[in-house]
């Protein structure tokens, strides 16, 4: 498939102050050419990096808008309920949350590495960060065997259907996260479409985003307690 | 056919979707004649829906209304014409990510087969199959709305600045933003939903209710799943609507030889619409028994509305006004579009006050106005979209004359059978308040709803006219000589018919103006398309 038409990253998008009647279009570009014939003899151009960054941040928000759908749903029932049976949520949520606290740490640690340039101290910390990604799902995992051999399951109450959502539906999101993180180390140095920097910096959005959102949906399920 | 179905190509994804909606409109179509056959003869027997009548008629509703708002009415306005268009619109070679394009057109299809086999199977099972169905559109329709949010903002081609963007293109990415929020919502309520019936849990739980205090089980938990619900489909109805004004703006527009009256303000009204479209929920849940101050506020909002509905009814207006106007099947649509939705939308403003709506009317009023403004008035915009769009489609063109008799029979149609029901919807309320008994009102609505169902079935007959047109000129239309027959003024229409597979050729694209230069004082021709350079313009002698 030939690639995609773009506007390049260094160009301004000058608005038409004319009311668009007949107007030159915008000076500059990555030729350097004014209007005239340089600029209609424009040959397709490779996609541009910007739209991944611009594709994480509206994805971002629609998966916050997911959680506060459900964080939401939380609320209205927690305050209306008079006989809301508390879940004593496991310690090991706290471990997990620490865990999770330093792949961030250690993934902007990685990235400040691709920029020295130091590469395989980078992979190391990247795949470092994979693997504190992994162990926080097997943490969580282990929350829910200890819920369930306290004998609290997903259908026991309301407060258990909301922990098991919540931390189910984070849990699935962050293992998404984790196979952008496996992309990232895995992908073939000679893809063209997007630098592994830029790769670095997307897959870093969506990871601290998450750890954010489990912070959030932590607080929410204490303070429900 | 293995290569049009599993395309990456937008414009194969397009006419997916196209050909999805297509096939869903005509199914949506028969189900909705076997309703009103079997409200007015309830004695003619049809083999599937024999058994539990009531189970069976439910399912026939939700089949019916399943299959007119997601794949004909969200899917084909946006992921239809947009899939196709937006690009070649913009001056894009391809929608930004174009393997989750694919994903998205074939969630949607799994999505109707989920939604098809779900009225098909038992009551039990077909809900949850018909939760998860909807669950999987959500995903579709996020995932587009992330792919033309930004395909939009950065895959413009150079000199396409936002305020030169066809209003087409605004429709759509205002659109695909409103999108990208509104099914998130959806799926979590599908997500707790579908955990209820499958996992026991307790979001939305009947047989949680024993055992809970009275005040808890009347207020929070059938208004949690109304405020989840009603949060997501009141903005839904502008995710089908904003497409449609788009097309229509731009219709009228082409077909005026005139440049849209108060563009700017016509994008303004648009966001307009998708900001309002967030704040109106709680219009559907006036008796809900939720805060009493909460209906004044919502119908303050509701009816507020009125004012973005106003603007783009002002700018239609002004931009035919004084216009030599070309009323080909195309604008006709478009016209008739208009007129659709004032009719249905003057009862809206209506039932936006909710002291009027739970005094004054029933159900049957709702059901017309909602028709007239969301079914038919975005099924004129689609229609008129598809005469328009259809040389450049297909290299073909629609009979005109064949176009025109299924527009005036549609037109006088629509009014026929949806009109009545406004005033079936006042009628009923009107007795059961003075007392009368159920035979008295039964005698008095039965005839006007016999009319509306013989008006229904000559309805959906004559759209075997835009059937047969469609068929034929697929393969026996007249073909299209000419890159631009409406001489219109977009991108799309300096390219050959259909378009090459990437879109522009060799050479990308450059905009030099806005989309609506019609009758620019000074030069030659009535029209001048974004891509001609300055020093190309012919100027009138």
């Amino acid at each position: 498939m030939p690639g995609t038409t773009s506007v390049p990253e260094i160009e301004l998008i000058v608005e038409d102050i004319g009311g668009g009647g007949g107007g030159k279009p915008p000076a500059g570009g990555d030729d350097g050419d004014g209007a005239g014939d340089g600029d209609k003899r424009r040959r397709k151009q490779s996609p541009s990096p910007k739209r991944y960054s611009t594709a994480i941040a509206i994805a971002l928000v629609s998966i916050l808008m997911f959680f506060m759908a459900l964080a939401s749903a939380f609320i209205v029932l927690r305050r209306g309920s008079d006989v809301w049976v508390t879940v004593h949520l496991p310690p090991i949520l706290l471990a997990n949350t620490v865990i999770l606290l330093v792949s961030s740490f250690t993934l902007e640690t990685a990235r400040r590495r691709l920029t020295f340039p130091d590469p395989s101290g980078f992979r190391k910390l990247w795949l470092l960060t994979t693997g504190l990604g992994i162990l926080f799902v097997a943490g969580q995992l282990i929350a829910w065997r200890q819920l369930v051999a306290q004998g609290v399951y997903i259908a026991s109450n309301q407060a258990s259907s909301f922990f098991y959502i919540f931390t189910g539906a984070h849990a699935l999101h962050l293992l998404g996260g984790v196979g952008a993180l496996l992309y990232v180390s895995f992908r073939k140095s000679d893809q063209k479409n997007i630098s592994l920097s830029t790769a670095a910096e997307i897959a870093s959005y969506y990871w601290h985003f998450m750890d954010g959102l489990w912070i959030f949906l932590l607080a929410l399920l204490y303070l429900g307690k | 056919m293995a290569r049009t179905l599993f395309s990456t190509n937008h414009k194969a994804i397009g006419l997916n979707y196209l050909w999805l909606a297509l096939f869903s409109v005509f199914l949506g179509l028969a189900m909705s004649l076997l309703m009103r056959i079997h409200l007015v003869w309830p004695g003619i027997r049809f083999p599937f829906l024999s058994g539990s009548t009531l189970e069976r008629y439910a399912a026939l509703t939700t089949f019916h209304g399943s299959l007119m708002v997601f794949p004909v009415l969200t899917a084909a306005p946006q992921a239809g014409f947009g899939n196709y268009f937006l690009p070649l619109q913009i001056g894009a070679r391809e929608i930004s990510f174009p393997k989750l394009n694919r994903l998205s057109f074939w969630a949607t299809a799994a999505s109707l087969l989920g939604l098809t086999i779900a009225f098909l199977v038992a009551p039990e099972a077909g809900i949850t199959i018909w939760i998860a169905s909807v669950a999987v559109f959500s995903v579709a329709s996020l995932s587009n709305g992330i792919n033309f949010s930004v395909t939009t903002l950065d895959l413009r081609a150079r000199g396409m600045t936002l305020s030169r963007l066809p209003l087409t293109v605004w429709a759509w990415f205002i659109n695909a933003i409103l999108s990208t929020l509104i099914f998130s919502i959806l799926l979590a309520a599908s997500v707790c939903l579908l955990s209820d019936r499958l996992l026991s849990t307790h979001f939305f739980p009947l047989n949680f209710l024993a055992g809970q205090p009275a005040s808890f089980v009347a207020n929070f938990l059938p208004v949690l799943w109304q405020r989840l619900f009603w949060f997501f489909a009141q903005a839904e109805v502008y995710i089908a609507m904003l497409p449609c004004f788009g097309l229509t703006t731009h219709l009228i527009s082409t077909f005026s030889r005139k440049p849209v009256w108060m563009e700017r303000l016509v994008v303004l009204a648009l966001c307009g619409v998708g900001v309002f479209g967030f704040c109106v929920w709680g219009q559907h849940m006036f008796v809900s028994g939720m805060n009493p101050f909460s209906p004044l506020v919502f119908s303050l909002l509701a009816s507020s509305l009125g004012l973005p509905a106003a603007i783009l009814l002002i700018s239609w207006l002004g931009t035919l006004w004084n216009a030599r106007l070309q009323l080909n099947t195309s604008m006709l649509f478009a016209i008739g579009f208009i007129s659709l939705f004032m009719a249905g939308g003057v009862s809206g403003i209506f039932l936006a006050r909710h002291d009027l709506a739970a005094a004054a009317v029933s159900d049957e009023f709702i059901t017309g106005h909602f028709h007239l403004v969301m079914g038919v008035a975005a099924t004129f915009a689609i229609l008129g979209a598809l005469f328009f769009w259809f040389p450049k489609l297909f290299g073909r063109r629609l009979n005109e004359s064949l176009g025109k008799l299924h527009f005036w029979l549609t037109f006088g149609g629509v009014y026929l059978v949806f009109m009545p029901m406004h005033w079936l919807g006042l009628l009923t309320h009107a007795n059961l308040y003075s007392g009368s008994g159920i035979a008295a009102i039964a005698a008095i609505v039965a005839p006007v709803r016999a009319f509306i169902t013989v008006a229904a079935i000559l309805l959906v007959i004559a759209q075997g006219i835009f059937l047969v047109n469609f068929l034929w000129s697929l393969f026996r239309g007249q073909q299209v000589e000419e890159r631009n027959p409406w001489r219109a003024t977009t991108l799309e229409w300096n390219v050959s018919s259909p378009p090459p597979a990437d879109d522009f050729g060799a050479i990308d694209p450059v905009v030099y103006r806005g989309a609506y230069e019609f009758s620019v004082p000074g030069v030659a021709e009535d029209f001048v398309p974004q891509h001609l350079a300055p020093e190309q313009v012919v100027k009138a002698r």
